[in-house]
């Protein structure tokens, strides 16, 4: 026993009271937390379908139809039905995008409502209103298409519509390194904020180090990805589905857009 | 029943309105205890029986209308203080999006269909049931509760319209809001209220009351049966709400008015003269003012309005929902 307790060297035998001082680690958590919020926001898009949802083509051309319609109307009415629609459509919404879709839009339409309030003061109440309802049915359309449709789906979708493949493989390696890049520099933050024990007056600098290490990765991950698809024979050609994407529901959607077009052009011409 | 704008001076709206300001303000505390994070959605959907119970418009003697509020129904299904919010929250969509009731009376509105009807309502039905225990007790109490309710609501509106002639005149005598003095309002707005518009309340809360009871006795802030929470167990009160909606067009056949509700020349030819702070007093420009759009027939404005307030509510109460904290408990 004794021979041991001389082995380990004095220092070690100390009992240790070190309490880190307090610090300031505001940057580290506010970044995480923003970079946490968007991953989240693409982990919400996995795209939950409905039973009665469409085929993504046919659902990209109905909410593309429906914001025309709706801004093209001079007729308050008929934006009162799309208003009407949109609505009921929310109200089978999961939670979690209900809420997305009622801060934007309404957000959204707010906004344009304060910008239009100059407006009221001179006798175009109408208008104001009228702006501020369309821009709540563009922006919930939109929302509403985005958040229900699985994003690989939307590019294939882009396809059908003969969108240049450059355009598709942009926005699909964007969006797909948007997330593998916040993983990336959420990683380097938690290591950051471990390393930082105590008072690490060092911090502020280390956001250049963060920086650096995402623009690195991206460049080794944009080589990597180019690499792997050129190896599974990538050509630069995103061909065109081939089985139909089409589905027997798609008729009804077609149907009701039908209905809304005719309704969209009596309205029109009962001004 | 819903005051419009400029019926009560600024000076009664503003008092209504600071009163109601601590009642929501418990409301909002207390519904959180007494409806559960995953029942507020089905809280919405009790707002838009309400909304919609308002949007029946029934003949009354004296060439007048009036509606049922349902606020007893609420009142019953998820506690008192959740009546005063669902009441409210449809009073608003009600006064902002169509027109039904002055923005500035909101305070008075709300005083009276949302705060005196849900409370005398509930006292009366918790009164009779706590003596008799059974389904036929519990419509019992609904059916005098909501009728005592309506009818304490009903005067509650006429004082408030009944002061504004013996508060503010002008020199000449003549009343600058409201022309009718307490001694016309209140014989006035009873004659409607005691007779069909109470029959109406009674008919509507006892109605629903019974129907969901039978159909989803789990439709309310307590599980009764403690069976699944999906929203199939709901279907048959979701398909209630629509054939509502689908029905709401028969609000259209009362012709007239109601008590206290007409325009204001329709009021100058009845009085005589023109109240200045009716001719002269603010208007909010609603989206489709009394429910309809210029050029289309009455009863398509109608149902549009049905679907855009029934969908507000649910949405306005399913957002609210998911903000909610989820209260789990563990030691279940």
């Amino acid at each position: 026993m004794g021979q041991d307790e001389q082995d380990i060297p004095s220092w070690l035998l100390e009992s240790q009271d070190y309490e880190p001082r307090r610090d300031r680690d505001g940057f580290i958590a506010q970044s995480m937390l923003s970079i946490t919020g968007v991953l989240a926001q693409f982990r919400l898009d996995d795209g939950a379908e409905g039973r009665l949802s469409p085929s993504a083509p046919t659902k990209l051309l109905f909410a593309l139809g429906c914001i025309l319609l709706t801004s093209l109307s001079a007729n308050f009415f008929f934006v009162l039905i799309m208003l009407a629609c949109l609505l009921v459509r929310l109200c089978f919404m999961p939670a979690k995008a209900l809420k997305r879709i009622v801060a934007v839009a309404f957000g959204a339409a707010g906004i344009t409502f304060l910008i239009m309030l100059p407006a009221m003061f001179i006798g175009q109440s109408h208008s104001a209103l009228l702006i501020a309802t369309k821009v709540l049915i563009s922006v919930g359309i939109a929302m509403t298409t985005a958040l229900t449709t699985p994003f690989n789906r939307m590019t294939a979708a882009l396809r059908v519509f003969h969108v240049p493949s450059l355009v598709i493989l942009t926005i699909d390696l964007a969006l797909k390194s948007i997330v593998r890049l916040g993983e990336i520099a959420l990683e380097v933050l938690t290591a950051l904020r471990l390393r930082s024990v105590g008072r690490n007056e060092d911090k502020r600098a280390s956001i250049g180090g963060v920086g650096g290490v995402v623009f690195l990765k991206t460049n080794e991950a944009a080589q990597a990805t180019y690499d792997a698809m050129a190896c599974r024979g990538f050509e630069g050609e995103y061909p065109t589905p081939k089985e139909r994407q089409w589905r027997a529901i798609d008729l009804a959607w077609l149907a009701a857009f039908a209905l809304l077009l005719a309704a969209f052009l009596y309205l029109q011409g009962a001004m | 029943m819903h005051i419009p704008e400029n019926y009560l001076s600024p000076e009664t709206c503003g008092v209504m309105g600071v009163a109601m300001v601590p009642i929501w303000a418990i409301a909002l505390k207390k519904v959180g205890r007494e409806v559960p994070r995953e029942k507020m959605p089905l809280l919405g959907v009790a707002a838009a029986f309400c909304f919609l119970s308002m949007m029946f418009n029934i003949p009354l003697p004296g060439g007048t209308t009036g509606h049922a509020v349902c606020g007893t129904l609420i009142a019953i299904l998820f506690g008192p203080w959740s009546a005063v919010l669902a009441v409210s929250i449809a009073l608003i969509i009600q006064a902002v999006f169509f027109g039904d009731g002055g923005i500035l009376a909101i305070g008075a509105n709300c005083f009276n269909m949302a705060f005196i009807l849900p409370m005398v309502g509930y006292g009366i039905y918790s009164l009779i049931t706590s003596r008799k225990d059974s389904l036929a007790g519990e419509l019992l109490g609904a059916a005098i509760g909501s009728y005592i309710a309506l009818n304490c609501a009903a005067i509650c509106a006429a004082v408030e319209f009944g002061i504004q002639p013996l508060l503010f005149t002008d020199a000449a005598g003549h009343a600058l809001y409201c022309p009718y003095p307490l001694w016309v309002s209140i014989p006035a707005m009873l004659l409607g209220h005691l007779t069909v518009a109470g029959l109406a309340e009674v008919a509507f809360t006892v109605g629903i009351l019974a129907f969901v009871r039978k159909v989803a006795p789990d439709f309310g802030a307590q599980n009764v049966t403690g069976a699944s929470k999906g929203a199939k167990v709901f279907a048959p009160v979701f398909a209630l709400v629509a054939v509502l909606i689908a029905a709401t067009p028969l609000g259209l056949l009362a012709e007239g008015d109601a008590w206290g509700e007409w325009a204001t020349e329709d009021l100058a030819q009845m009085v005589g003269y023109t109240p200045v702070g009716l001719g002269q007093g603010w208007e909010w420009s609603a989206f489709m003012p009394d429910y309809a759009i210029g050029g289309l027939p009455d009863w398509v404005g109608y149902i549009l309005s049905a679907v855009i307030g029934v969908a507000l509510l649910v949405i306005i109460f399913r957002v609210a929902a998911a903000a909610m904290k989820p209260s789990v408990d563990f030691d279940r």
